[in-house]
C-alpha cells in the first residue's frame, strides 16, 4: 500500500501541499486582519513578505561579510520584520490615513500604488536579477528518513520545510494567543466585528490599526521568508505572485476571520498541488499548467456559495 | 495672440525637425524573468549605436543615433505598454528588441504592425513569428527561429544515447513553440517522448509536476525561462531524484542557475543556445569591438543585438529619411547580395558607398543575417555544459 501509493502521494503532492498552504496561511492572515480591521484590500500585502526576503537576505549577507558567520534566515528575519513593519507605519501614515474615511475603492487603489512604489524601490535598491537566498538543493532530513523507514513509510522532508511547518505552527499558536487572550487580541477583533460599536465603547482605534499593521505584518514576512526559503531565491514578483492565492485563501475562510485564513490557505496550497494527482489511471487529473486556477475556481465558487466564507466572515 | 502663439510652436517644431536626432525604440526584457540575459544584449545595442555615433552619425548632416529603451519585462501586457509608448509619444522609426517571443509577437500584432512600424527582433525565437505578418513585410530578426534550434537539441539528445524523454514547458509563446518542435522532431528521430506536460511559470513549487514526469522516465527535457521557475522546477527535481539527466534550450542558460543550483549538481545538464561561427570574418570584427568596449561578444544573443542595432541604422541611412515606410525594404537591400560586404564596425565606409548610391551587404556578427521571404535568418547553435564551475559552450556541427 505504502509502496504503491503513499510514499509517491505523501512526498510529492501532499507535502508540498502542505508547505505551499502554510505560506498562504500566513499571509493570508495578514490580509484578512486589515481587510477585517483597516476595511480594505491590501493589493501591498505581497509587496510586504517580498521586502521581508529581500531585507532577511541582506542582514544574512551583512552577518555573513562582516561577522563571517552563515545567520539562519529566521533569525535574521526578527530585525529584517521591525525595518519593515517601520515601513508600513510609514506608509499607513502618508498613504492610507489620509483616505481612511473616504471611498474603500481609493485606499484600494493607494495600495496598488504603494505594491508597485515598493517593487520599483526593491529593483532599484537590490536590482532585477534573482538573488540566491541558499545555494544547492536540499536533501531530505537524514534521520526523519532513517525514522520514517523503519516503521515502512518513507519520508523525505527536508529541513526546510520541517522549520516552515514549526514556524506555521508557531505562528497560528502565539496569533491565537494575542487575539483571544491579550486585551489588544480582544479590541481587533471588536473592530473587526464593528467598528462604531467599538468606537463607542472607549477603544482606541488608532492602536488598533497599529496593532494590525504588527501581527499582518510579521505573519507576512514570515510567509516571505518561508517562501525564499523554500524557492531558494529572490525575485521581485515573488510577494505579487502569492498575492491572487493569498486573497482566495482569506475569502475562503472568511474576511476578518484569522483563523479562516489558515483553514483557507491550507485548502488552497493542498487543492492546487493535489489536483495534479493522477487520482484516475495514469495521468495527472489536471494538467499541472493549470494549477493557480484550482484556487480561483474555489474562489469563484465560494463567493457565489457562500461569499461569507467557512468561518462566517464579512460578506461585501 | 493665438497666431503668435500658433506661429511660434510651428517654428518649434521646424527647428526640432532641423535638428532632429534619428531615434529608434528599444524594448528589452530589462525586468522579469532573464535579466541577465538581456543586460549585455542591451550593452550591445548602445555598443552599435556609439559606434554609428563615433563614425560620423547618420545622413550627411551627422545627426545622432539615438536609442530610446523601454522595459518590456517578457510579457506580452508591458511589451505591448512600451512599445505603444515608442512609437505613438517617442515617434521612433523603427523598433530593434523586444527579447522575448511572446512579447515580441504581442506588440507586433497589436501596435507595430498597425502602426506600419518595422520590428527587428534580437531574440525572439518562436516559430509562430516566422508567419504572423498577415501580408505585411514588418516583423524581421536575427536570431534564428526555434523550428531549428528545437531540432537541433532532438539531435543532440539522440547523439547523447537518450532514447526517451519526458518534457515540461513553460505555458508561453517561446516554450511551448520550442517543446513542440522538439517532440516532433525528438519522435521523429527515433526517441519516445514519455510525457509531456505544460507547467505554469513563477510558482513556488513544481514537485507534483516533477513527480508526475519523473514516473515516465529518467531524462526532462525542460523548456522555461530560468528566472520564472525554470530553476524551481530544476531544484525540485534534483532534491527529489526524480530525473537523473536535464536537456533544454537558452531560456535556462545562465549563470544563475549555477549560482543557485551549484555546479556539481548540473553534471548531466546540457543547454542549446543560438551561437556564432567564431572563425569567420564579421564574428571577428565584432570580437574586436566588442572586447575593446568589455561586450561579452559571444554570450547568447549579444551578437545578434549589435547586429540589429546596426542594420537598422543601415537601412535608415539607405532610406536616406526616418520616415517609416521605406525602411522594411531598404532593410531587405542592405542585409542581402549584391553589394559590397560590410563587416560589424563598418558604419563609416557603409555610408560612404550609401552616399554615392552604392548597395551594400551586411555580415553580421552572429551570421549571414540574409532574411527570407519571412524575415527570419538561419542560425547556428551551440550546446553549453558546465565545465569547472561555469557554462562552457560548443557548437553542434
Amino acid at each position: 500500500m505504502w509502496e504503491s501509493f503513499g510514499f509517491e502521494f505523501v512526498n510529492f503532492y501532499f507535502i508540498p501541499g502542505l508547505v505551499l498552504g502554510c505560506i498562504y496561511a500566513l499571509g493570508a492572515i495578514g490580509i484578512t486582519l486589515t481587510f477585517g480591521i483597516l476595511r480594505f484590500a491590501n493589493f501591498a500585502h505581497g509587496e510586504l513578505m517580498m521586502m521581508g526576503a529581500y531585507l532577511t537576505w541582506t542582514i544574512m549577507a551583512i552577518a555573513t561579510a562582516v561577522l563571517g558567520i552563515a545567520v539562519h534566515p529566521l533569525l535574521a528575519a526578527i530585525p529584517a520584520s521591525i525595518v519593515v513593519i517601520y515601513l508600513f507605519f510609514w506608509t499607513d501614515k502618508f498613504f492610507y490615513k489620509p483616505f481612511r474615511k473616504a471611498d474603500t475603492i481609493k485606499v484600494v487603489m493607494a495600495s496598488f500604488g504603494m505594491m508597485l512604489i515598493l517593487r520599483s524601490a526593491v529593483q532599484v535598491i537590490w536590482g532585477p536579477n534573482q538573488l540566491t537566498f541558499v545555494p544547492g538543493i536540499a536533501k531530505p532530513n537524514p534521520s526523519l528518513l532513517g525514522w520514517s523507514s523503519d516503521i515502512g513509510a518513507m519520508l523525505l522532508i527536508p529541513n526546510k520545510h520541517l522549520f516552515i511547518f514549526a514556524g506555521t505552527i508557531l505562528f497560528v499558536v502565539v496569533l491565537s494567543y494575542i487575539l483571544n487572550r491579550t486585551r489588544i487580541g480582544k479590541a481587533m477583533r471588536a473592530v473587526s466585528d464593528s467598528p462604531d460599536l467599538a468606537h463607542v465603547t472607549g477603544i482606541d482605534v488608532d492602536q488598533v490599526i497599529r496593532a494590525t499593521w504588527i501581527v499582518g505584518g510579521v505573519c507576512a514576512i514570515a510567509a516571505g521568508v518561508f517562501l525564499a526559503m523554500d524557492i531558494q531565491m529572490l525575485e521581485t514578483t515573488m510577494g505579487f505572485r502569492m498575492l491572487l492565492p493569498m486573497f482566495a485563501a482569506a475569502i475562503l475562510g472568511g474576511i476578518g476571520k484569522p483563523y479562516g485564513a489558515v483553514v483557507g490557505g491550507l485548502v488552497i496550497g493542498l487543492s492546487e498541488e493535489l489536483s495534479a494527482y493522477p487520482w484516475i489511471g495514469d495521468a495527472p487529473l489536471l494538467s499541472p499548467g493549470y494549477k493557480t486556477g484550482v484556487a480561483f475556481a474555489i474562489m469563484v465558487v465560494m463567493l457565489i456559495v457562500r461569499p461569507q466564507g467557512l468561518f462566517k466572515g464579512r460578506s461585501f | 495672440m493665438k497666431k503668435i502663439l500658433f506661429a511660434n510652436t510651428l517654428i518649434g517644431m521646424l527647428a526640432t525637425t532641423a535638428v532632429a536626432d534619428v531615434n529608434i525604440g528599444n524594448p528589452m526584457a530589462l525586468t522579469g524573468p532573464i535579466p541577465d540575459l538581456v543586460a549585455p544584449m542591451a550593452q550591445a545595442v548602445d555598443l552599435a549605436a556609439q559606434n554609428i555615433n563615433d563614425q560620423g552619425g547618420m545622413f550627411s548632416g551627422g545627426e545622432a543615433y539615438n536609442v530610446i529603451r523601454a522595459d518590456s519585462a517578457c510579457d506580452p501586457v508591458a511589451a505591448v505598454d512600451a512599445v505603444t509608448k515608442l512609437i505613438n509619444v517617442s515617434s521612433v522609426a523603427a523598433i530593434v528588441g523586444p527579447v522575448c517571443s511572446g512579447a515580441a509577437i504581442a506588440q507586433a500584432e497589436s501596435v507595430s504592425i498597425p502602426a506600419g512600424v518595422v520590428t527587428l527582433s534580437v531574440s525572439a525565437s518562436s516559430p509562430a513569428i516566422t508567419n504572423m505578418e498577415n501580408g505585411t513585410d514588418l516583423v524581421f530578426r536575427t536570431a534564428a527561429s526555434d523550428a531549428y534550434q528545437g531540432v537541433a537539441l532532438a539531435n543532440l539528445a539522440i547523439a547523447k544515447g537518450i532514447t526517451d524523454v519526458a518534457v515540461s514547458y513553460a505555458n508561453d509563446d517561446y516554450n511551448v513553440a520550442i517543446a513542440g518542435v522538439f517532440s516532433e522532431a525528438f519522435t521523429a528521430a527515433g526517441g519516445t517522448v514519455t510525457a509531456n506536460e505544460a507547467h505554469e511559470p513563477s510558482k513556488a513549487s513544481y514537485r507534483s509536476e516533477v513527480a508526475t514526469l519523473g514516473a515516465t522516465s529518467d531524462n526532462l527535457a525542460l523548456f522555461a525561462y530560468y528566472g520564472s521557475g525554470g530553476i524551481t522546477l530544476m531544484r525540485n527535481a534534483l532534491e527529489t531524484s526524480a530525473f537523473t539527466t536535464f536537456i533544454g534550450a537558452d531560456g535556462m542558460l545562465s549563470d544563475e542557475v549555477i549560482d543557485q543550483i551549484g555546479s556539481e549538481n548540473l553534471g548531466t545538464t546540457t543547454f542549446t543556445t543560438s551561437a556564432s561561427d567564431p572563425t569567420t570574418k564579421a564574428f571577428g570584427a565584432w570580437k574586436a569591438i566588442a572586447d575593446a568596449a568589455g561586450v561579452p561578444a559571444s554570450d547568447p544573443f549579444v551578437p545578434n543585438a549589435y547586429d540589429a542595432t546596426f542594420m537598422i541604422a543601415l537601412a535608415i541611412e539607405k532610406a536616406g529619411s526616418a520616415d517609416r515606410e521605406g525602411i522594411a525594404a531598404a532593410l531587405r537591400e542592405i542585409a542581402s547580395a549584391p553589394g559590397e560586404v560590410i563587416l560589424p564596425g563598418e558604419w563609416e565606409k557603409a555610408k560612404g558607398i550609401l552616399a554615392k548610391g552604392g548597395d551594400i551587404n551586411y555580415e553580421g556578427a552572429a551570421g549571414n543575417q540574409d532574411f527570407d521571404e519571412n524575415g527570419d535568418v538561419a542560425g547556428l547553435f551551440s550546446m553549453s555544459s558546465v565545465v569547472d564551475g561555469a557554462w562552457a559552450a560548443t557548437l553542434i556541427e
